[in-house]
């Protein structure tokens, strides 16, 4: 579990998190959703600790984040698994290695071992015949999955995806949505998500938190969201024809 | 350089009085003494401090530099610190192909043309050799290496913005490369040959 408290977030005089706050259980989807430009991605990268808030508090299972030394961050660190809105493959490696990298770097796992799991996680996002590839090489729908083999290579505990779907045909976006479900369900991982696709939150959102303006305004389910009477987070929802026509048919 | 260096001494020696064998000696020197140490870590400044700014800097707008913190590593030091190794191996091995080749450019002019023989180039080569040239130039090389691999990896990695800011700091990890040389070539001729 992931507790966020009170945390402020400036950039020079551009005030992006307003003394947000926002709890993120084990074993569920915990989503994050918000207009773009609402200071999502600066919040997930404050809780992973790449832009320090001003103020706050930050608990990965009642460990403090923020005030903890550089080497304990490091550890904490090694639990989590990131998918970054542009993928942020490394470039200069292939697919394989890409997945192979945390494995090298923090598993005592034979080679057959490694290429075991890698072979593993690549199947499970649908890879197949790229292994020798380079992400400049790859769709970009391609690198996002790489990009999530390789989130989950070392079994994190915490799963951080920065618009997993954002790119992707609906059938891959539906496949990845499960994909994220099934691993968080198995392994118990609290896994937190940015998206605007209303799609995937419908899909499989359990706790979900409505960003505006960098302010969390609005936590609930997806069964909750359809009956909320929060101005904004329907102003949002509803942006679309086809889900006015649900909420009418609910 | 080596033969175009011995056919402007050897043009301007021109009083009898000077010893032709100096020419071999003045071709010796410079390279040991400047030019394969200063002048090819400034071009590798240019060659090799471009690359490293501009590798190190598109990692840094594509979020990979992020990646690797992400996992728990320290990016900085897995990132810079083979670089820094790798130059101080390579730049070394560079600058010694540089001096025999320079001084194997002025044999050949010894050998094609009649502005010195090859007796007094050869006996210039081995004329009065001080072996802590070679022990100086080592020393610079050593230290030109770890400033051009560093401030080009910081100007690289701390790059924010998108590829119009990679662009401006390969520029200037190319510039203060060069600056930064040039001092600290000044300073350490001071402290050792002085
Ligand atoms: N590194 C940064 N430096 C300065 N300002 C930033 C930085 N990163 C984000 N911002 C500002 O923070 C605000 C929120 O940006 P953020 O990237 O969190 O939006 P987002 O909700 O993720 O949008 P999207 O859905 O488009 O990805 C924006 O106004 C942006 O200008
Ligand atoms: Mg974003």
């Amino acid at each position: 579990m992931i507790e966020v408290k009170n945390i402020d977030k400036y950039f020079g005089t551009n005030h992006v998190l307003k003394n947000l706050s926002a709890s993120f259980q084990a074993s569920k989807i915990n989503m994050i959703i918000g207009k773009s430009g609402s200071g999502k991605t600066v919040l997930l990268k404050s809780i992973i600790g790449l832009h320090i808030p001003e103020k706050g508090e930050i608990f990965f299972d009642n460990r403090e984040f923020i005030s903890a030394k550089l080497n304990f961050k490091r550890e904490i660190r090694k639990e989590i698994g990131m998918v970054f809105q542009g993928g942020a493959l490394f470039t200069s490696l292939s697919v394989e290695e890409n997945v192979m990298f945390p494995l090298n770097m923090f598993s005592n796992m034979s080679k057959a071992e490694k290429q075991n799991r890698v072979d593993f996680c690549l199947e499970r996002v649908n890879i197949k015949d790229a292994n020798k590839l380079f992400p400049s090489e790859l769709s970009g729908g391609m690198q996002k999955r790489v990009a999530i083999a390789r989130a989950i290579a070392l079994n994190p505990k915490y799963l951080f995806c920065d618009e997993p779907n954002s790119g992707l045909d609906p059938q891959t976006a539906i496949l990845i949505d499960q994909l994220i479900k099934e691993i968080t369900t198995e392994y118990g991982i609290t896994t937190i998500i940015n998206t605007h696709d209303m799609n995937s939150v419908m899909e499989i959102g359990d706790n979900i938190n409505f960003i505006f303006e960098g302010e969390n305004i609005w936590q609930g389910n997806r069964v909750e969201i359809f009956n909320s009477d929060c101005k904004e987070l329907n102003d949002f929802v509803f942006a679309s024809e086809l889900y006015k026509k649900i909420k009418h048919n609910i | 350089m080596g033969a175009v260096l011995t056919l402007q001494v050897a043009i301007n020696f021109v009083s009898p009085l000077i010893p032709r064998y100096l020419i071999g000696l003045s071709a010796r020197d410079t390279f040991i003494l400047e030019f394969s140490s200063t002048m090819v870590c400034l071009i590798l400044a240019g060659k090799v401090g471009s690359n490293i700014a501009s590798e190190v800097g598109t990692m840094r707008i594509t979020e990979q530099i992020d990646a690797l913190e992400i996992m728990g590593l320290n990016s900085a030091s897995y990132l810079i610190l083979p670089k820094i190794v790798a130059a101080l191996i390579t730049f070394p091995i560079l600058s010694l192909l540089s001096t025999i080749l320079g001084i194997l450019g002025g044999f050949l002019i010894a050998l094609s043309t009649d502005v010195v023989t090859v007796y007094d180039y050869i006996h210039g080569l081995h004329y009065a050799f001080v072996p802590f040239y070679v022990t100086y130039s080592i020393i610079k090389i050593c230290f030109f290496s770890v400033i051009i691999t560093s401030i080009s990896a910081f100007q690289g990695y701390y790059t924010f913005g998108g590829a119009l800011e990679v662009g401006k700091s390969s520029t200037k990890a190319v510039v203060y490369s060069i600056i930064v040389v040039l001092l600290f070539n000044l300073i350490l001729t001071k402290l050792l040959l002085t």
